[in-house]
């Protein structure tokens, strides 16, 4: 009797715990991060909008940045019904979200020098009072939340010597701004770093690739660490209870001609080039390597670990985890625990697979096919990813991940052409193709990240390459490239709601309520950089418009 | 003095180099910001953009496509991205992928090429910029050469010594208190509408904007150009002032 009635109240206590990680990765009223919360599921727990009613669904209020030279790909951030965007240029706009009346803008200064890498910007980070955002020339800058007065700006490094900018939204945890950087295809040494939101002084730097003398430089062969990539280029997550910071690291470069940077001898089972192409675990405080995990031993595909990292707690075989999923960029998924990194199980998206034969439980890859110096070899997927840099969501209801999977492939010719700092250093053309024997080329997926299953599939033509966002009123939105704003079910994917904004998507939609009323805001506006340019290209029949406007949805007034 | 600085940079970047240097520049600009694999291919084969090589492009064509981009496709404009010699030039290499024999490269005053860095002070340039040693570098704080961070007004005198540039006078360098707080300041604007400083208690600078009356300057700090370049050997400071003295011309 008293062993059972321990049982009741442990599993009381247990149904609480799990009660509590159902709520913490969700949002409410505000968006307050750019994954939704930190624990970057993209959900929110507001179910206004709902399966029922969604065929309502009509705009309520739209705004135009006037910077249409590029496109919007920012996640608008929302706190007590204010929102915050930041457009291609770093021109900065809070609004009321209610109403989309303009509260205050600021526009960063072009760099009186052109400076390498797209035009750009994925959103802005608020915390301790403030608005932060990274730029194009390499600046992390403050502005007052109230005001949008510039308080503070810091150069992270020379973009014209790194070859490197910033365009994730930085990550605010406590008392410090911390940002990632681009350029992991350039022969550069990526890093992320911490500074005082209050200051604007460095608080922390930690390098993806370990100098001499630190452990792990004895992955890289000879001084290649100096250029060896790895830029970790998005945005990372954080759990205050363990206080670490988790974050994707890029490729290791030169992307895909390796001998310049492996060590003779090298065993291709175990980590090689650290940390490049893996997750690694940081001390917020400090930013020391607590854990790392890496995907993608000697990368040789472009095969980047840089996309967003999602904390949830789940059971997995009889035991609550704490769990971290992590997709990287061929497809394949790491399911961890975040506390010590240990791998919990592996899961890959990709429909057509020739970059390896086999993926095993335990991570590890079976028949590489490694793109040979003088050769052309075909890879699928391509690097442009079986996911781009777009966003999946998470809905703690269904227990599902929803992910945008691309289905392109690649001829790799590699080059060994010297690194030259800060320049392109990929080593290699990699004209993309679509995957063959197909007519469809992207798809919406549901995955449930304890069993690996797929739960089902919603296939489209062309490439999606905006973010999810879940709900729980048991929808999924997403955009795609000809302008079409879509809700599915997330229990079935079918479509049950669409809107034709005018401009592609490459945004990542937010859900927020003001006054107890319901939004869905979407960033809209083609871009045509990078993967972008590589989509358009692979369907030149299509005209995908550019633009930068931000529409957000509600159902009718009156009609709730 | 700054348009003048600024004026020789652009100079050496490439206005004035021969037609064969100004074709090698655009064809590593081309390798940077068009043959990035996801756009064209190497020395314009087809890539995830079409090919450039061999499709009897003239170069006035050339240029337009480069300044304007294409809309509705994947080809921006590089009007705002490149700077005017780099467009320039690598307008110029396209043009000979496509069978023009002497394009216009803008360089028309090959004698006054900048001869390159050797030996010593090339070591210094290296060093001078050298990203392993994170902000502990001359160039957190210095842009020469078009490279850096122009935080300190451009130099226009090289120290004589590396003693000299250890004991470095930096009158410029003033203290603010803030908030109960002092600190080492580079003022840049003290005026009605806001007071923007360099906040220079730790590397990198960080550049602050206060409003008026919130901080107040005084001569003089404990900041010394010493502690700044404290990661340099004497020898590597050495090497560091040949490579100004060979770029800096008074």
């Amino acid at each position: 009797m008293i062993g059972r009635m321990r049982f009741t109240l442990l599993s009381i206590l247990f149904t609480i715990s799990s009660a509590l990680a159902q709520d913490a990765g969700a949002t409410r009223a505000d968006w307050p991060h750019y994954g939704g919360t930190q624990f970057s599921w993209r959900y929110s727990a507001l179910d206004q909008i709902n399966t029922n009613n969604v065929k309502a669904l009509t705009p309520a209020w739209m705004f135009q940045t006037g910077d249409y030279a590029e496109n919007l790909q920012a996640t608008p951030i929302v706190q007590d019904g204010v929102m915050y965007l930041i457009t291609a240029r770093a021109r900065v706009f809070a609004l009321n979200a209610a109403t989309g009346r303009e509260i205050w803008n600021y526009r960063y200064p072009e760099p009186p020098r052109s400076v390498p890498g797209f035009v750009g910007n994925r959103g802005v980070a608020v915390g301790d009072g403030k608005v932060f955002f990274g730029t194009k020339d390499n600046n992390v800058v403050a502005l007052d939340q109230k005001t949008g007065r510039l308080l503070w700006r810091v150069s992270v490094d020379d973009a014209h010597q790194c070859g490197c900018n910033i365009n994730a939204a930085p990550l605010v945890v406590k008392d410090k701004v911390i940002v990632g950087g681009t350029n992991g295809d350039g022969a550069h040494r990526g890093y992320i770093t911490a500074f005082s939101t209050k200051t604007g002084r460095l608080a922390w730097r930690w390098y993806v690739i370990p100098g001499p003398g630190e452990k792990g430089n004895e992955t890289w062969k000879g001084d290649s660490w100096r250029f060896g990539g790895g830029a970790p280029w998005l945005t990372g997550s954080y759990d205050p209870a363990l206080n670490l910071v988790f974050w994707g690291t890029g490729n290791a470069a030169a992307d895909f001609y390796d001998a310049d940077r492996v060590p003779a001898g090298a065993d291709k089972s175990k980590d090689v080039n650290l940390y490049t192409a893996s997750v690694v675990a940081l001390d917020a405080d400090t930013g020391k390597l607590r854990w790392h995990h890496q995907e993608v031993h000697d990368d040789q595909w472009d095969f980047d670990s840089a996309y967003e990292v999602l904390l949830m707690d789940r059971e997995i075989r009889g035991r609550m985890r704490q769990v971290l999923v992590h997709m990287n960029k061929s497809g394949m998924t790491s399911v961890l625990d975040r506390a010590t990194g240990e791998l919990l199980g592996v899961f890959d998206v990709a429909e057509v697979r020739t970059w390896v034969t086999g993926i095993t439980e335990d991570g590890k890859l079976v028949g590489r096919n490694e793109p040979q110096l003088g050769k052309t070899t075909t890879i699928c997927p391509s690097a442009a990813g079986a996911k781009s840099w777009n966003s999946m969501a998470y809905s703690p209801r269904t227990g599902l991940l929803y992910v945008p999977v691309l289905e392109l492939c690649e001829d790799i010719t590699p080059n060994n052409a010297p690194p030259e700092e800060g320049q392109n250093y990929m080593n290699g053309d990699f004209p993309l193709k679509l995957a063959p024997g197909r007519t469809t080329y992207s798809h919406v997926d549901a995955w449930d990240p304890v069993t690996g299953k797929r739960a089902w599939t919603v296939p489209y033509k062309y490439l999606l390459l905006a973010s999810m966002l879940a709900t729980a009123g048991d929808l999924v939105f997403t955009g795609n490239p000809e302008g079409e704003f879509f809700a599915l079910d997330a229990k079935t994917g079918n479509k049950l709601w669409s809107y034709q904004t005018g401009a592609g998507h490459r945004g990542s939609s937010v859900s927020y309520a003001v006054n107890g009323r319901q939004f869905i805001a979407t960033s809209t506006g083609w871009h045509v950089s990078v993967v972008g340019a590589a989509a358009q290209g692979l369907f030149p029949d299509q005209d995908w418009r550019l633009g930068s406007t931000l529409v957000v949805f509600a159902l009718p007034e009156g009609s709730r | 003095m700054k348009g003048l600085v600024l004026l020789l940079m652009v100079s050496v970047a490439g206005w004035c180099q021969s037609p064969q240097d100004a074709l090698k520049q655009g064809e590593q600009v081309f390798a940077k910001s068009c043959a990035t694999g996801y756009c064209h291919g190497a020395k314009g084969t087809a890539s995830g953009a079409p090919r450039l090589a061999g499709r009897g492009f003239n170069q006035a064509y050339i240029n337009n496509v480069v300044t304007r981009g294409i809309s509705g496709t994947g080809m921006p404009s590089f009007a705002t991205t490149l700077s005017r010699p780099d467009l320039t030039e690598v307008v110029a290499y396209v043009a000979t992928l496509n069978g023009v024999a002497n394009p216009d490269t803008g360089s028309d005053n090959a004698a006054d090429a900048a001869p390159a860095l050797t030996g010593e002070a090339a070591r210094g340039a290296q060093l001078f910029k050298e990203a392993a040693r994170g902000f502990g570098r001359c160039s957190t704080c210095h842009e020469v050469d078009g490279l850096g961070i122009s935080v300190a007004a451009p130099i226009e005198q090289v120290p004589a010594s590396v003693a000299a540039l250890k004991a470095l006078a930096t009158p410029n360098v003033k203290t603010g208190a803030m908030n109960g707080e002092s600190m080492p300041v580079l003022v840049l604007k003290d005026g009605k509408q806001s007071t923007l400083f360099y906040d220079l208690t730790s590397a990198p600078p960080v550049q602050r904007n206060v409003l008026p009356g919130s901080v107040k300057f005084t001569d003089g700090s404990s900041w010394r150009h010493s502690s700044a370049i404290a990661s340099y050997s004497d020898a590597e400071l050495d090497a560091i002032l040949a490579y100004l003295r060979a770029v800096i011309r008074p």
